[in-house]
């Protein structure tokens, strides 16, 4: 193409025949040129179809690359994703509910999602919660409302949940007895019409969506007050809405999708999932300056109470200085919505195949959760060990901070504790303030790495046994005459109120009114002070300075300690021998402190706070510190009260502890 | 004039579709070179293409990493190995710019990082990152091993390996996660049913095909073809290093059975005993770490490690193994200056040396020296009183890595057949009385030490 090359401006050449050949020739060319300017044309519309077609190519295949790219994600996040309920495709829900005397049951399209025919158990009302779009339990809760109080946490339970989801209510056994009216009045916005007028040993079924259309409501009512009601089985279907109807838009962050996948999974945790200005997820809380413990990881012993571990971990992650890399949530057992909690926060957490029973399961709970977090942090020379039922002070973290050098350098602790056995409200003051004591509180503690892995890892209770981890490790054997190190107002505060051994009853007298420091910051007083040595050079300043209260007087009366503010008072007990307890937990009693075994005690020495007075008391004569007694002060003797009550409280010691 | 008119109309045209055609070849060259997905997996840039993208790939992922805040170091043997070359020039100029593209361009499948676990969080905002640059990638999960000798406990599956692929190069990204005994360890690449085993060739990768563990590394921040990246300080030592870096997981669960077979001794003694071997043990590989002696555990201690992956209660000692062409004639002196005088010392350099050091708490130490022939290696004994030589023998094995009692150790990867020769195939059950002249499978007579040598090779102190 490129070789040809007309030249129509060429002389005519003079001879003839040869002006002939080449005017033949120039025809021919004509002819050739014609064809040439015809190929060069279609090349040319070739080479702009060729070029436009590739160009339309690479965009295509640019194109398909990024699509491709895309699915991939999408893969993926549909694996992360939680696995969707069979039921997704479908529109419309079977839903049989049963309620009767002595059994209750709930299926969703065939499968059976609540089963209860116990005896003597859940009795009540059963409330199931389902997504609206995918037809998922998302809650799943019993209030006994035959007792008082329960129809409060109802209301309460009942108003967390999200506008849109599906009800389900069946009562068994009885759930009209304190059923008040405002739980009544809740019902009854929901849509019931029984409600109202549900009375004793009724039976009652209902199915509806908050906020919208009943499904179906079944009732039958009890003769006579000695019978129940006839078993009612109530069939009804429900509509499923889409997906995007049953979830929030929430703006699309890394946050918010962790927050996507566990409200569309669970329910009952309130602002957390509203749409309108949903609760953080994340807090963010200053950091410490200098936080010694921000490398310390922190094992958040865990069982199947969501709730509570919800409760726990947003007071832990609001703490100063908290680090939240190092927090490791062990499960004991399969459960998922504790797992679903952790997630939501970010966290991490482990779950542990239960072994044994009872007490001896949560022992070795314990132990496999302390070796997995020196296994997962191997260079830690401490871990944090909490609960899921408690609180965590905002300056917990600087508090062991300000402390853990001590549990470093000092061979005779064995522990730090945030919690203290004997600050209540009216006897803890100073937050400021700490102790050595020979007990192990537990309730939020540090532990020490070389003691787990020298001393109490390889013997630790094997299954069989059925011990409590914390009275094992509070035994002679284990504690060898080391001390912990407490403050006096706790850091961490014992919300939980059911528990293995734990109860409504107990927690009230025991736990309620435990003072729970709220001071952000808080700089401890003379840490260095607790050191072995240095404590006894303190104590006796203390003992030193102290006044003499008035013996004459009975201790559990308000007067015997003077209105005063910020003195220091001493007082004498009768303590025949090291393990005589007689008078102390006699006084305890008296002053509302903890008094189920012996706590907070310092070689025959307790201290605590009396009308904002630092009240300390002396064992007489097995405590060192009694020299420092006048002569003229006969000790107190409190005589235990008869034998049966006596014997009654021994079964309590041995429930005494902390789930 | 109309026809010169139309020629120059016909000779414009062809430069301008000449032209046209240029435009094309220039416009598709980069795009081809660049975004050479699975669609132009067919089509071969030339070799100047592939280099520079190697380098690009590199450079991209090197930009997504930072962007995110994560500190990656490079260890892919094939770079560090021609960096190594250059060291000293890296080092002393670390900013230097480079004249030509070196190292990243060499040609190569993959550049392999390493990704301490602790150092990061938060990986799928990096995936995210990476697919907006038009990387593919793939996540590889698997058990966490740290959590495997704890009873009845599920870890989560932890990320072991991640794969960033774009175009024709790969970025093989290995988490390495520290454990117990002040180790790195980097777990085996192995893909599920359902991932892609076409992704990348995954049998030409350097890590992965086992578990393998290493020491922390020191790292040195340089500037090399124009990018800067964080390399081992030492890339020698740490070439070396991962030639003998495979690492072998303790058998828990075997060990699991073992003890429902055999309840463990829980008593104090055993307790008390176990914590002084485990202090003795680690006594011993601090100071033969300090002299650079390769050794691993032996005897009962091997087979305590193989059995039931703790201390035997009622072994009574520690048995370590050493190559005789590892000796050196300090070890003696290193023992006794941190504390461990020598109790006695069998044979000699060239025949059955054995030596024996008094632990702290009535544990002995027993290092056994072992000699190698062609088709099998052995060690000695020596009865002291009679002078009888006795012959160890075992099938020929190599050194892996292995965590025991909170330490990096090694063991003959062959453990088995080791374990069997030493104790034969009942090693499973436990034996109490041991008769190290006559109960070992694999003992043999080797006569009796001249009398007027047996100063020199019984010593007894």
């Amino acid at each position: 193409m490129d070789d040809w090359k007309p030249n129509p401006a060429v002389k005519p050449h003079k001879k003839r025949s040869w002006y002939l050949a080449w005017k033949y020739k120039l025809m021919n060319q004509r002819a050739l040129r014609k064809l040439c300017q015809t190929g060069a044309v279609l090349f040319l519309l070739v080479t702009v179809i060729v070029n436009i077609k590739l160009i339309l190519d690479t965009r295509r295949a640019a194109y398909e690359e990024e699509a491709e790219s895309a699915q991939d994600y999408d893969d993926e996040m549909l694996n992360v994703e939680v696995p969707r309920h069979p039921v997704s495709n479908k529109k419309v829900l079977d839903v049989e509910v049963y309620s009767s005397r002595s059994k209750v049951y709930v299926a969703v399209d065939g499968t059976t999602v609540l089963e209860d025919e116990a005896r003597e158990q859940g009795r009540g009302i059963h409330v199931i919660v389902l997504n609206q779009a995918t037809g998922h339990v998302m809650a799943k809760r019993v209030f006994d409302t035959y007792s008082p109080h329960e129809d409060e946490a109802m209301v309460l339970f009942l108003n967390m949940v999200a506008r849109g989801r599906i009800l389900i209510f069946t009562v068994k056994d009885e759930g009209s007895f304190h059923l008040k009216d405002t739980a009544k009045n809740v019902l009854k916005s929901l849509g019931s019409q029984v409600a109202p007028f549900l009375s004793w040993r009724d039976m009652w079924t209902f199915v509806g969506k908050k906020g919208g259309e009943v499904y179906g409501e079944k009732h039958a009512k009890s003769p006579a007050l000695s019978t129940w009601g006839d078993p009612v089985l109530l069939k009804t279907e429900v509509h499923l809405t889409s997906v995007e109807d049953a979830e929030c838009h929430w703006p699309d962050t890394e946050l918010n999708r962790r927050r996507k996948r566990f409200c569309s999974k669970v329910e009952g945790y309130g602002s957390v999932c509203s749409c309108k200005d949903p609760t953080p997820i994340e807090f963010s809380p200053d950091p410490l300056k200098d936080n010694k413990v921000f490398d310390v990881p922190v094992a958040v012993i865990a069982g199947n109470r969501p709730n509570y571990l919800y409760r726990m971990l947003r007071s832990l992650l609001s703490a100063q200085g908290v680090n939240p890399q190092m927090i490791t949530v062990f499960i004991d057992g399969y459960y998922e919505e504790p797992m679903d909690v952790v997630e939501l926060f970010g966290l991490s957490g482990i779950q542990h195949t239960p072994i044994s029973i009872k007490n001896a399961r949560v022992s070795q709970h314990y132990k496999a959760s302390l070796t997995a977090t020196f296994s997962l942090f191997p260079d830690a020379k401490f871990a944090v060990v909490l609960e899921e039922d408690l609180d965590i002070s905002v300056d917990f973290f600087s508090f062991l901070s300000q402390s853990i050098h001590l549990l470093e350098e000092d061979e005779s602790l064995y522990c730090i504790s945030a919690w203290n056995d004997q600050g209540y409200e009216h006897t803890a003051e100073d937050p400021s303030l700490l102790y050595r004591v020979e007990t192990m509180p537990g309730l939020g503690w540090v532990l020490r790495k070389s003691l787990y892995k020298d001393e109490l890892e390889p013997k630790w209770p094997t299954p069989e046994k059925l011990w409590d981890w914390d009275m094992w490790m509070r035994m002679p054997e284990q504690r060898k005459g080391r001390e912990c190190i407490i403050p006096d107002i706790s850091r961490s505060y014992h919300f939980g109120i059911v528990g293995l051994n734990m109860n409504g009853y107990f927690h009230e007298a025991y736990f309620k009114k435990h003072k729970f420091n709220t001071v952000p910051n808080v700089q401890l007083k003379n840490v260095e002070s607790l050191r072995k040595d240095a404590y006894e050079t303190e104590i006796h300043r203390l003992l030193g300075e102290a006044e003499v209260l008035d013996h004459s007087k009975n201790p559990c009366e308000d007067s015997f300690v003077p209105d005063t503010e910020g003195r220091v008072y001493v007082m004498f007990i009768r303590m025949e021998q090291e393990a005589d307890f007689t008078t102390w937990t006699q006084l305890a009693k008296c002053l509302h402190i903890w008094d189920l075994d012996v706590r907070g005690n310092h070689k025959g020495l307790w201290r605590l706070f009396r009308k904002k007075n630092h009240f300390l008391v002396v064992g007489v004569p097995a405590s060192p510190y009694s020299s420092k007694k006048p002569s003229s002060v006969t000790p107190i003797f409190m005589e235990p009260p008869a034998k049966e009550e006596g014997a009654a409280v021994v079964p309590a010691v041995a429930a005494a502890e902390q789930t | 004039m109309q026809k010169i008119y139309k020629n120059a109309v016909l000779a414009l045209l062809c430069l301008a579709s000449l032209v046209f055609l240029l435009f094309q070849l220039y416009y598709y060259r980069p795009r081809l070179s660049q975004k050479n997905g699975t669609a132009f997996s067919k089509v071969r840039g030339s070799q100047l293409g592939q280099d520079s993208t190697r380098w690009h790939v590199v450079r991209k992922f090197l930009g997504a990493i930072s962007s995110h805040n994560i500190p990656v170091y490079l260890i892919d043997p094939l770079i560090l190995g021609l960096i190594d070359k250059d060291i000293e020039q890296i080092r002393s100029s670390p900013d230097g710019p480079s004249p030509e593209c070196k190292y990243f361009c060499a040609p190569r499948d993959f550049t392999t990082f390493a990704l301490l676990d602790k150092t990061w969080k938060h990986e799928a905002s990096l995936f995210r990152t990476a697919e907006k640059m038009g990387f593919q990638w793939l996540k590889i999960i698997n058990k966490d091993p740290r959590l495997d000798g704890i009873d009845d406990l599920t870890g989560i599956e932890i990320p072991l390996h991640y794969i960033f692929k774009l175009a024709s190069h790969a970025i093989h990204l290995v988490v390495f996660y520290e454990r117990s005994g002040n180790y790195l360890w980097h777990g085996p690449l192995r893909l599920k049913q359902r991932l892609d085993r076409k992704f990348v060739p995954f049998r030409k990768l350097h890590f992965g095909r086992y578990p393998g563990a290493y020491e922390k590394p020191e790292l040195l921040l340089v500037s090399i073809d124009d990018l800067k990246v964080q390399i081992p300080k030492n890339p020698s030592s740490f070439l070396e290093e991962m030639s003998q870096s495979r690492f072998l997981e303790c058998r828990y669960r075997e060990a699991r059975a073992f003890f429902q077979l055999y309840p463990d001794d829980v008593s104090l003694d055993a307790v008390e005993f176990r914590k002084k071997a485990k202090s003795l043990l680690h006594l011993a590989a601090s100071t033969l770490n300090r002299l650079g002696v390769k050794f691993w555990l032996s005897s009962g201690t091997c087979l305590g490690w193989y059995r039931q992956c703790n201390v035997i209660p009622h072994s009574k000692d520690v048995d370590l193994g050493i190559f005789i062409r590892d000796y050196k004639p300090d070890i003696i002196t290193a023992f006794q200056k941190a504390g461990l005088p020598l109790k006695h010392k069998f044979g000699k350099v060239e025949d059955s040396l054995e030596l024996s050091f008094q632990g702290k708490d009535d544990v002995k130490l027993d290092i056994f020296f072992f000699y190698e022939e062609d088709d099998y290696i052995w060690n000695g004994g020596t009865q002291a009183k009679s002078g009888k030589k006795f012959k160890y023998l075992f099938p020929k094995f190599t050194l892996c890595w292995t965590e025991f009692v909170e330490l990096k150790v090694h063991v003959p990867c062959e453990t088995l057949q080791y374990v069997e020769a030493n104790y034969g195939p009942y090693w499973k059950v436990p034996v109490k009385t041991w008769d190290w002249k006559s109960s070992p499978s694999n003992v043999q007579h080797n006569g009796v030490w001249p009398v007027d040598e047996w100063d020199n090779v019984i010593q007894i102190y």
